[in-house]
């Protein structure tokens, strides 16, 4: 097919695609019609974290993109989220991330807003949905840094990638979501358990990574909501021979918030483990790891974390060789909000690292800056 | 693996199934309504027609609700979704209303009806605003559900909004929203007359929010100061002996605040300056059937019972 008609094809379903959704979408939200051209500009909003640390060793491993690694002064992140509606049919939202060594696109996707049948579809670049920690963005954590096991199994910057989703809100009595992502497993984003590498032809569907999750949550009470999910990752890695890896992960994410309490007090407790299988020429790998966290909430302006957690090592790894013992950490953080927009965290860690000869202890002094209008955060 | 994602899955996807078959179309307009005072006015409008769903629990604070992800669900079944609007669900209803997939109440369409848009809002701001002032919303004060004159124009807009839904049920719309407004203006009317007796001294208010702003409006009563020294912003010691001084100085004989703020500052101005503390029922108890004109003359019975106390 020559260039043209590659061209005129790829209009043709994509006039295709927008008819359907179009007639779909009759009746669904009108597109405002404004004389004011700046009622057309996104939301926009701009996060500024920083944090101070010390840490006990003098590398300390941390492996979050946006965690302090060293003693002294840590520009986490500026994060600039822009977000709008399309057209009557679609949204879009980008998270652009600015640090002290570049810029990058955390996100930058389109969401269907009119697909029938309670399907929707997102397209673009997005942290896949796997659990309930890789979704959260680092600046709606409740601790400074990211978690070891969703560090080691998904990467720096977490499992996201460029692709496609679709999601399916289950007609049932209680909440009940199933969804599927077809990704890209190539580049920095998958290096950790998947291909990784950029130089590497996709040759067939099976060259893509496939995230598919169930979610699903009740009502225990007026005050009590029960979250739960599983979740599973699939696709080649980087050892060649068409070797390929597996992540399955179980979530679990209790939220108790009296509704009658003047000072919104709240309690929440999460638990998500992970179990990854990789085949490696020769062998076949497996390690798992855990993290358990809970948040008390005293009032609108205080609340104190806990955080444990761990995550196995398994000899002849090529992605970590020294990681061959359990790695365990403790995290405390106590968080006091000025406002809604504005945050100071100070966090201690203990971490139990059985591949170092010593514990290493961390603590971190963190703030949070936000200005302009950001979407409100799913549950 | 394949049996095994059959076995986790499948019950799941062949209960979803038959629980999405066709089945009697239902009679009923689904509304959903953020706040029980909403959901009491559109009960009030659409009768029996009409099966109303309340997001927000009445003690709750409605700039800070969970968003719970049943809240999807129940969206997403929703013919009509009735929002207070004024940027009051702003920080919590977009993501459930967004994974609730559901078109027809997406903002702009008809079934989405913001109720702030068909009432006259106090307090917007003139000028610019940012975040230094606190919470301040910048399309105007949105606490407006308190005050029975402004129930009628909502209760009317719900009436219109749920003709167009339901054309055959629009003269029992109608006729609801007309008996509706005919008992609420003279319930505004009779209120604000007997608050008109007191003296005014004895009118002299102070609230912890600028949440009560409508309804001091419709009473005829003067707000001398809040307790909060911005919207949102909680009192700091210093700002506790400001407002007692300004309860000492102008004679203001009560605090009211809705249930779902702190009591201890107000009441320790309360107890310093010899006033007296009403906490308010902030909502419409919606579920536990009680009706929107129930609900606002509780609140303008307690108010005047302390007004008028001794």
């Amino acid at each position: 097919m020559s260039s043209l008609g590659a061209n005129v094809s790829r209009a043709a379903l994509c006039c295709l695609v927008v008819g359907a959704v179009a007639m779909v979408g009759a009746g669904a939200a009108r597109a405002q019609s404004t004389s004011d051209p700046a009622a057309a500009n996104p939301a926009m909003s701009l996060i500024l974290d920083t944090a101070l640390a010390y840490f006990s060793e003098r590398e300390p491993d941390q492996l979050g993109g946006h965690d302090p690694n060293h003693t002294g002064f840590t520009l986490q992140q500026l994060e600039m989220h822009l977000e709008a509606a399309v057209d009557p049919f679609f949204t879009a939202q980008a998270n652009i991330v600015f640090s002290q060594f570049g810029v990058e696109v955390e996100e930058a996707y389109a969401t269907t807003t009119a697909l029938p049948g309670r399907l929707q579809l997102r397209v673009g670049q997005f942290l896949t949905r796997f659990g309930r920690m890789n979704p959260t963005h680092p600046h709606a954590r409740a601790f400074v840094d990211q978690a070891i096991a969703p560090g080691k199994l998904f990467g720096s910057e977490g499992s996201r990638g460029l692709g496609t989703e679709v999601s399916w809100l289950l007609p049932l009595p209680w909440f009940v979501e199933a969804v599927a992502s077809v990704t890209d497993a190539r580049g920095e984003c998958c290096a950790r358990s998947f291909l990784g590498s950029e130089d590497v032809p996709i040759r067939g569907l099976e060259d893509f990574l496939y995230t598919v999750a169930l979610k699903q949550s009740v009502d225990a009470s007026a005050a009590t909501t029960v979250m739960f999910g599983g979740s599973g990752q699939f696709g080649p890695n980087g050892t060649g021979n068409g070797n390929r890896s597996a992540i399955v992960g179980a979530d679990l994410y209790l939220r108790v918030r009296p509704p009658d309490s003047p000072n919104r007090r709240a309690f929440s407790l999460a638990l998500e483990g992970f179990g990854r299988a990789r085949q490696v020429p020769g062998a076949s790998l497996r390690d798992h790891g855990f993290v358990a966290q809970s948040v008390v909430t005293f009032s609108p302006r205080w609340d104190l974390g806990l955080r444990w957690e761990c995550m196995s090592g398994v000899k002849d790894d090529p992605a970590d060789p020294e990681w061959v013992e359990n790695r365990r950490r403790g995290t405390v953080a106590a968080t006091y909000y000025p406002s809604h927009f504005s945050r100071v965290r100070l966090q201690l860690e203990s971490d139990l690292d059985e591949n170092k000869p010593r514990p290493g202890y961390a603590g971190m002094l963190a703030t949070e800056f936000l200005i302009g209008a950001h979407g409100a955060h799913s549950f | 693996m394949s049996a095994a994602w059959v076995r986790l899955f499948g019950p799941v996807v062949v209960a979803a199934l038959l629980a999405s078959w066709p089945g009697r179309a239902e009679a009923t307009v689904r509304v959903v309504a953020t706040t029980g005072d909403l959901g009491a006015l559109v009960a009030a409008v659409g009768g029996e027609a009409v099966r109303v769903d309340v997001l927000a629990a009445p003690t709750e604070d409605p700039h800070f609700v969970d968003p719970r992800p049943s809240f999807v669900v129940t969206l997403s079944r929703a013919d009509l979704l009735v929002v207070n609007g004024a940027e009051l669900e702003v920080g919590w209803l977009p993501p459930v209303l967004a994974q609730s997939r559901n078109a027809a109440i997406a903002s702009g369409a008809r079934g989405y009806l913001d109720a702030a848009a068909t009432v006259q809002l106090l307090q917007v701001p003139a000028g610019g605003v940012d975040r230094s002032m606190g919470d301040v919303h910048s399309a105007g004060n949105p606490h407006f559900s308190c005050d029975a004159r402004r129930g009628v124009d909502v209760g009317v807009a719900i009436a219109s909004r749920l003709a167009e839904l339901d054309p055959g049920n629009a003269a029992i719309y109608a006729a609801n929203a007309a008996r509706l407004s005919t008992s609420l203006t003279a319930l505004a009317e009779s209120q604000r007359a007997r608050f008109a007796a007191l003296s005014p001294a004895q009118r002299q208010v102070v609230s912890y929010h600028e949440s009560l702003t409508y309804l001091f409006d419709w009473l005829g009563l003067t707000q001398v100061a809040t307790v909060e020294p911005r919207p949102g912003v909680p009192p700091s010691p210093a700002r506790v002996a400001e407002v007692l001084g300004v309860v000492r100085d102008t004679g203001a004989r009560v605090l009211v605040q809705e249930e779902y703020y702190p009591t201890n500052d107000s009441r320790q101005i309360a107890q310093l300056a010899g006033a007296s503390l009403v906490v308010l029922e902030s909502q419409t108890r919606f579920s536990a059937g009680q009706t929107y004109e129930q609900h606002v003359r509780a609140m303008t019975d307690a108010l005047f019972a302390a007004l008028s106390g001794p």
